[in-house]
């Protein structure tokens, strides 16, 4: 037995000895942001988009999750896959801006590709004088100090969220439904734009139908977390036993917890991101950013040398880079034909959704009459 | 009239599904503090139950013909064994070892979380447990062809969309109460607790009663861990544990006064206010007040910090709680 023991623990040394000695590099790395590689949207789209562009290429490719949620281990995990042999980098989100405005500079031979934001120096927009930048002096005048100095390595991927919150809009009122609601997950850029266009989307469809002012009321939340609750699913529970019918939910993972509300209480669901149908058969459609494509079509560029950074491209209806999966069995009046007809529309902008994610809720709510929102902050 | 009894059951029933879960650890607490041991890893011994717990039930459910109720209670059995083992760890530091009792929770709660996404992503090369929820949910309780959600007011209290978990929460209560108070057992637990010298010299084996105490609590927080994310979702992250619920319900143990009657009010306490802060919607007065969702969601601290406070005066907690017993000193 003993002797046993004693070959076990020598055949683990040299194992694990020979292990050490790979030397191995990971071509494209992935960060992940304040999600996990599988939370069943953002993180999980791009890292698909790189996962296919990497097999079907054989690239080594990793991903790398940060120690904590701060710009500082953004720059180390990133530090970190330049250090194992990374020359492309992929940070999904917008948290991301200051940590790639920071290491652009460093490391011109990598190329950066950055979803959903563009890289700047800014760390608080209420207060623009609270730079990353230490060395500049904080003038009065703040807004001096604002640096948007986006290098030629780096690629921003930005997308036209508030376009298909509005098809979601849209399609759900559309399908005949009055009472909607929205749960954000916080209120920043990308989910805002998601919700405001989801209120455009639904007053547009009651316009078409010919409905009465305020006929179509929307909930909307910012649930604060991007994971599952059970605050989300009491609040979700809550909506649907008081006559909510559809609720959008743009909060990542916390999108499961509204799900399993909606199985409890026969609701539906709207998805986000990616099509979000094989998670719950409630989900009637999903409001998707093609995340994989656009990250595999700039990792397509990268490898056939046609890549150009510094300047932001953007992913909207007209290059197909958002819209609702091409699958409406889930749906009974509406369909393939009124989808297309109202994504012409969008595309040739005889309708134009407005995306600035600026304004107020109250303000965006005043502007659309067949729609009354009411705010659960 | 009606309407306000339709929503006041609506929000007795949601916050069943936190209480249950509360009410299930805080007992937990209770057995391990009464037998001497302070177990401030009650919080990650709830993240691994809920984690294996959850894994199995994934695996069971898609390699076998199991499924519905029977998988559920599978489920906790598996839940009850891994609060069991993983307490072991903390009943060994802290009984054998004499270690600080703190320190060796401080070290499970921190491990289990880990440890969970760590599994999770060996066995299934993913952070989050999914697992089927849905086949344990009851739309409606029928018991020999009685509907019982129609029975006024507790129908839709305790009848209508629910979970085993609720049931079987009120049972573990009625058994806890009783071995702690009416049995032998129970005495010489609570002994060892209050004053182990004295228990050591009328016979009692301090160092296995206060084993007994630490397993029996470790396998009710295993089940607590279970019973908290079942109704929240069919996707379990353990990254992010158990929102903090396991330290919740020390809270209901210290002001529930380390007694089975007076956790229970408290927990009940504590979810009726947590699920009114989610459920305004449903109450007009409440929500024509537009108060923030931050104002609401302290709501149930506060009045639990409240009731701390007013009891907190007559505090009785087991007195030989926390310290190490050494059978040489006197």
């Amino acid at each position: 037995m003993k002797k046993f023991l004693l070959l076990f623990a020598a055949l683990t040394f040299v194992i694990g000895l020979s292990a050490c000695g790979e030397d191995k590099k990971y071509e494209i790395a992935l960060i992940t942001d304040v999600g996990t590689i599988d939370d069943g949207s953002f993180n999980q789209g791009a890292w698909e988009g790189v996962v296919k562009y990497a097999e079907e290429n054989d690239v080594s490719h990793k991903y790398y999750q940060p120690v904590a949620k701060t710009t500082d281990d953004y720059v180390d995990a990133i530090e970190l896959a330049i250090e194992e042999g990374a020359t492309t980098v992929v940070c999904p989100g917008f948290l991301f801006e200051n940590a790639v405005w920071i290491v652009q500079g460093d490391y011109p031979d990598v190329n950066f590709i950055i979803l959903d934001g563009t890289p700047h120096n800014v760390t608080n927009w209420d207060d623009p004088t609270t730079t990353e930048d230490e060395t500049a002096t904080l003038s009065g005048a703040g807004m001096d100090n604002m640096d948007f100095t986006n290098e030629v390595n780096v690629r921003p991927i930005l997308y036209a969220e508030h376009e298909s919150g509005f098809l979601a809009g849209y399609a759900a009122v559309k399908e005949g439904y009055t009472e909607l609601g929205f749960i954000g997950g916080m209120a920043v850029p990308a989910v805002v734009r998601f919700g405001y266009g989801f209120i455009q989307g639904a007053d547009q469809a009651a316009q078409d139908l010919g409905l009465a002012s305020d006929a179509i009321t929307i909930k909307y939340w910012y649930s604060n977390v991007f994971w599952e609750t059970s605050e989300v699913q009491a609040t979700a529970v809550a909506w649907y036993s008081t006559g909510t019918e559809v609720i959008f939910s743009a909060a990542g993972g916390a999108g499961f917890s509204v799900m399993e509300a909606a199985f409890q209480e026969d609701g539906l669901v709207i998805g986000v991101d990616v099509d979000q149908a094989g998670a719950a058969p409630e989900v009637i459609t999903s409001a998707m950013k093609e995340l994989a494509n656009s990250v595999y079509d700039t990792l397509d560029e990268i490898y056939e040398g046609t890549f150009v950074g510094g300047v932001p491209v953007n992913f909207n209806v007209q290059n197909e880079g958002v819209g609702l999966p091409q699958d409406f069995s889930r749906f009974t009046t509406f369909d393939q034909v009124a989808y297309d007809a109202i994504f012409a529309q969008l595309v040739n902008a005889a309708i134009v959704v407005d995306g600035d994610n600026t304004q107020t809720l109250a303000e965006v709510a005043a502007k659309y009459g067949k729609v009354l929102v009411s705010d659960e902050s | 009239m009606m309407d306000f009894i339709n929503t006041f059951a609506e929000i007795v029933r949601l916050s069943m599904f936190i209480a249950i879960p509360l009410i299930i650890v805080a007992l937990a607490g209770l057995f391990s503090e009464r037998s001497g041991v302070v177990n401030i890893a009650l919080e990650g011994i709830m993240v691994f139950g809920a984690v294996i717990s959850s894994l199995m039930i994934g695996i069971l459910f898609n390699n076998t013909d199991l499924s519905g109720q029977w998988l559920f209670i599978i489920g906790m059995l598996i839940a009850i064994g891994a609060g069991v083992v993983f307490s072991l760890l903390h009943a060994f530091a802290s009984v054998n070892m004499k270690a600080n009792q703190v320190i060796s929770g401080t070290a499970l709660n921190i491990f289990a979380p880990a440890f969970g996404v760590f599994l999770a992503r060996a066995i299934f090369n993913v952070s989050k447990i999914s697992y089927p929820t849905r086949e344990f949910f009851i739309k409606k309780v029928t018991i020999f062809g009685l509907d019982l959600s129609n029975i006024p007011v507790l129908g839709p209290m305790f009848f209508t969309k629910t979970y085993i978990t609720v049931f079987v929460g009120i049972l573990i209560l009625v058994i806890a109460y009783i071995i702690l108070y009416k049995t032998k057992f129970g005495l010489r637990l609570r002994a060892c607790g209050e004053h182990p010298q004295a228990a050591d010299a009328a016979g009692v084996n301090v160092y296995k009663m206060r084993y007994a105490g630490v397993l029996i609590s470790g396998g009710l927080a295993g089940l607590g861990g279970l019973f908290y994310i079942v109704p929240i979702s069919g996707n379990y992250d353990p990254l992010y544990g158990v929102s903090g619920y396991g330290f919740l319900a020390l809270a209901v143990l210290i002001s529930g006064q380390w007694k089975p009657g007076r956790i229970m009010v408290m927990a009940l306490l504590f979810g009726f206010f947590a699920k009114l802060s989610n459920m305004t919607d449903l109450i007009p007065l409440l929500d024509n007040m537009h108060l923030s969702t931050e104002t609401l969601r302290i709501i149930p601290f506060v009045v639990t910090l409240f009731v701390l406070m007013l009891t907190s005066k007559n505090s009785s907690a087991p007195r030989a709680s926390g310290e190490p017993y050494d059978k040489g000193k006197r």
